[in-house]
């Protein structure tokens, strides 16, 4: 089986157990939601200012969600799993590879979710240029889904895991939230966004080059 | 052994020499007397960033060769490397207040990003007290070792990347960014005595981290002498 038929049989596989949980679906992004009503509520009645923070606050539930979706209960694989995956010959990077797939196209529908909730909540008004904003959302929720993998890989098994996965998951995904509110803010500014869409991109190429060659060490068993 | 005793006393007397420069230069135009700070902020920002360095080559060097002494380097050199990044936030954090006005400003990519550095690091920290097999523990670590060093030149450079309050680096090839040279002496001094401080501390924790967290026990155990009931001759 080739890599990249590996990783998509992988990926179909997350997609399958996720479908038949539904965690995301229905616990994950109604749970984002909730997150994004609250904050109107908390802050003054002003409109102005809740239009200001739209796009700060859109990237910022995205953020904190999407590495939910990354550490869902669904995409922890058993260890019988693991070791049937290992003898079937399954390479330990294509595993990741599938893994970081499924979670970022599960990042993806709730990215597609968010925005016009944010849209409608925040009464925001779409910068000119938003189209842009596409590519921005898919390479941040790929990010997202590397670093989410590998923090629930590393976390595996440990007592710690709940509050562990979000230490580790939230200082590396820093860069890509500063980078895509930058981005939003120099698109309503009408200012180019070619610096923060460089940081993402090379952001996630780093995170990714690290996530596929530590994949294999990580699979080791002693 | 005998090594890091001399290692320590140079590391003294050398934080000493430096304290001393620190009273000595004169103050600044602007900043008065706070200018000493630098004498503290730059160093530690200097050793914080060369100790993630040493865990980024700790790592790679454990997934290389599964070497102990890796792993423990690595560690050692990561909890240096907190320290000395809580002491550059620190005493940035008390310059800022009186220079700027504010301790902490969030337009300010270069606070943010060290605050970043530091909390992966703790992470770092708290997943190796998580796990008790050395084996897993070193493993898993190396990894954040490497991921986790992403945010040190996002640091290093967020002053030139993002809109920042704080100016760019003190040194740079295209020269110094202090004026006065008894300042540069005294802050050069300090970076020295602290990168002795960081050898010395990693020297010793290393050391204490290559002790096995469960060392084999010997045959001579409490208890050896209590042997299973005879069965009256039934030899089985």
């Amino acid at each position: 089986m080739t890599f990249w038929k590996a990783a998509a049989v992988i990926m179909r596989k997350d997609l399958t157990v996720e479908g038949r949980s539904g965690e995301v679906l229905w616990i994950t992004i109604p749970f984002g939601l909730i997150a994004l009503f609250l904050i109107p509520l908390a802050l003054p009645l002003d409109n102005p200012l809740l239009q200001r923070i739209a796009g700060p606050m859109y990237w910022v539930i995205l953020l904190l969600f999407g590495m939910t979706i990354a550490l869902r209960q669904s995409a922890t694989g058993t260890t019988p799993q693991r070791e049937a995956l290992r003898m079937l010959g399954v390479d330990a990077a294509a595993r990741f590879t599938g893994r970081v797939l499924a979670t970022t196209l599960l990042s993806l529908a709730f990215a597609l979710v968010l925005a016009p909730a944010t849209v409608v909540l925040f009464d925001a008004n779409l910068p000119s240029g938003w189209p842009l904003l596409i590519p921005i959302v898919m390479a941040v929720t790929l990010g997202l889904g590397i670093v989410g993998t590998v923090a629930a890989e590393l976390t595996r098994g440990l007592r710690t895991r709940t509050a562990l996965a979000p230490l580790l998951v939230a200082p590396l995904a820093a860069p890509l939230l500063v980078a895509a509110a930058q981005a939003t803010e120099s698109l309503s500014r009408g200012d180019s966004i070619l610096l923060p869409a460089l940081i993402i991109a090379f952001t996630v190429l780093g995170l990714a080059v690290i996530g596929v060659l530590t994949a294999g060490p990580l699979e080791e068993t002693q | 052994m005998k090594t890091r005793y001399v290692l320590s006393l140079l590391a003294l007397a050398a934080l000493g020499y430096g304290f001393y420069l620190s009273g000595q230069h004169p103050p600044d135009a602007v900043q008065g007397e706070y200018v000493r700070i630098i004498n503290v902020h730059v160093p530690a920002s200097w050793v914080a960033f060369a100790a993630f360095g040493g865990t980024l080559l700790g790592s790679l060097g454990w997934l290389a060769t599964r070497r102990r002494r890796f792993d423990a380097f690595a560690a050692a050199s990561a909890e240096v490397g907190v320290f000395f990044t809580a002491l550059s936030l620190l005493s940035g954090m008390i310059w800022g207040q009186v220079t700027w006005g504010i301790a902490w400003d969030w337009g300010d990519a270069r606070m943010a990003s060290t605050a970043l550095m530091f909390f992966i690091y703790l992470g770092y920290m708290g997943l190796r007290r998580g796990m008790p097999d050395e084996t897993e523990r070193a493993k898993r670590s190396a990894v954040i070792g490497v991921l986790g060093f992403l945010t040190v030149p996002l640091s290093y450079f967020s002053v030139n990347l993002f809109r920042s309050l704080h100016q760019t680096q003190s040194v740079r090839p295209d020269g110094w960014q202090i004026e006065s040279g008894e300042i540069v002496t005294s802050m050069l001094i300090n970076v020295a005595a602290y990168t002795l401080v960081y050898l010395v501390f990693v020297t010793w924790r290393t050391s204490q981290g290559m002790v096995p967290d469960h060392p084999e026990l010997g045959s001579d155990l409490a208890g050896d002498a209590v042997v299973a009931p005879s069965l009256g001759g039934r030899d089985e």
